[in-house]
């Protein structure tokens, strides 16, 4: 490709999209089979901090596909984004919106504020889903550095972006998950009972959806546990996931897998 | 009927390139060198926005002297370059020299077939990988490419500047020292520039993908201080 220059009518701006438009080319549907639609766990919860990202780690088709799929990543330092649904379009989902936050930023020498980054999200998804049959459905959660609070954005399936107070979940563990939030959450958690909630939140999903994969103690893969607060976007090293995780199933072994009637 | 003058080819580009370098005269110039740890770039340039230096990729830095617009709309189209070439190809695909090819092309054909040649100097910073090395690539408003060795100044008075980088450069500068030496290179004997009035970015590895970073005013002020 030559040097892209444009007139001054013509100029797309700093959006990614919208140049890629002008070039004429747009993200390109690739056949593969990857995940079927929304196999998956991801929650997200804001908490006094800012807020944590759980997510399991199984791509599943019609078997266990991939047991060790990064379904949530870091947009930029201080937004994370989750994906369900199609693997094909979710990997260039994300890998096009940390390009496009990293463009804007670069062509403009400003940041998106945290909510121009959850609306940028909503055509890209409307467009993707009513015009391919590779569904993708993300989350978008980050600290919202103007504000200095966490904010938790989830979208529906024609591309509509809702700011949630609490929490949210993505994938086909969402009704379990879900449940475990709705009993466990409580306004302005400390982050550590908010890692302790989400985690349990995909143990549950894990052990109840079987397009969810729930912490592999033979392989050592756990769900991942992302904090995004001031001091950004943090994974937690796999020791620590191991010991959260370990600790949960420790509790529901000792009472013969069942809760037992209290978030355990 | 009115007949048009005979212009030589001759005369044509000498009025074009006498043009072009009375507009870049005009602006204040800035200097980059590279140190030991990565690539210097130093403006002097009293607006606190209106930046001469930019980001273009993880290690390709972009800076302009002259009309703005003019170097502005060439930075955005590198941005541009740069990031749909990464995207559709890899990261490590990302290469300076490509694209100071491309901005060559585009103020050549310019400065021949445009209506005026553009009134700016630009200068396209890469730091080095495994994969490639650190390299400065100086373009002028004609579209001739120098790869420059050590240090490359832009704008009017680059002759000047030069010398007087030139006869106290040493090699294997820190940061600290290269930036003293570019400031008084820039400011000459007769006058000083403060931190406010200057532009300072470099190209580092600090552990991260993206390895440009602003040197803020405070920064440069302990550093020169």
């Amino acid at each position: 490709m030559g040097l892209p220059l444009f007139s001054v009518g013509d100029d797309p701006g700093p959006s990614f999209q919208k140049f890629l438009e002008a070039t004429g080319r747009q993200l390109v549907v690739s056949h593969s089979e990857g995940m079927s639609a929304h196999a998956t766990t991801v929650v997200a919860l804001r908490c006094a901090e800012g807020v944590v990202l759980v997510g399991d780690r199984q791509a599943t088709s019609s078997y266990i596909a991939s047991r060790d799929v990064r379904k949530v990543e870091a947009a930029d330092r201080f937004t994370a984004v989750a994906i369900s649904g199609s693997a094909a379009m979710g990997m260039d989902f994300i890998r096009m919106i940390q390009l496009s936050f990293e463009h804007y930023e670069k062509m403009t020498d400003a940041v998106l504020s945290l909510e121009g980054k959850a609306n940028y999200l909503s055509p890209l998804i409307q467009r993707n889903n009513l015009t391919t049959p590779f569904m993708v459905l993300p989350l978008l959660a980050g600290f919202d550095v103007s504000h200095q609070r966490g904010r938790v954005f989830e979208y529906d399936a024609a591309g509509g972006c809702y700011e949630r107070n609490d929490f949210t979940c993505i994938g086909s563990g969402t009704p379990f998950a879900e449940s475990t939030l709705r009993l466990g959450f409580r306004d302005d958690m400390t982050l550590n009972d908010a890692i302790d909630l989400a985690a349990l939140a995909v143990y549950e999903a894990g052990d109840n959806d079987p397009s969810t994969g729930g912490p592999d103690f033979v392989r050592n893969i756990y769900p991942m546990i992302v904090t995004v607060t001031a001091r950004g976007f943090v994974e937690l090293p796999v020791e620590q996931t191991e010991a959260i995780f370990r600790a949960i199933n420790d509790r529901r072994a000792a009472s013969g897998g069942r809760a037992g009637g209290e978030l355990r | 009927m009115s007949m048009p003058f005979y212009v030589s080819p001759e005369q044509l580009i000498k009025d074009r390139a006498e043009f072009a370098q009375k507009g870049i005269a005009r602006g204040r110039s800035l200097v980059a060198t590279i140190y030991d740890k990565g690539v210097l770039l130093v403006a002097e340039n009293p607006s606190a926005s209106l930046n001469k230096i930019s980001e273009i990729y993880d290690r390709i830095a972009f800076a302009g002297v002259g009309k703005y617009n003019e170097f502005d709309r060439l930075r955005e189209a590198g941005i541009r370059w740069a990031d749909s070439t990464g995207y559709t190809y890899s990261r490590d695909d990302v290469d300076a020299r490509a694209l100071a090819n491309y901005f060559g092309q585009y103020l050549g054909a310019t400065f021949t077939e445009g209506s005026k040649p553009l009134e700016i100097e630009i200068l396209v910073a890469q730091l080095g990988s495994r994969m490639r090395p650190t390299k400065l690539y100086h373009l002028a408003y004609e579209g001739t490419i120098t790869d420059e060795e050590r240090f490359a100044v832009l704008g009017g008075d680059a002759e000047t500047i030069k010398q007087r980088f030139a006869a106290t450069e040493t090699t294997e500068e820190n940061l600290t020292a290269a930036l003293h030496h570019a400031v008084s290179a820039l400011s000459g004997p007769e006058r000083s520039i403060g931190a406010k009035d200057l532009e300072v970015a470099i190209l580092e590895d600090q552990g991260a993908r993206r390895t440009f970073t602003r040197l803020s005013d405070d920064t440069v002020a302990e550093i020169l201080s």
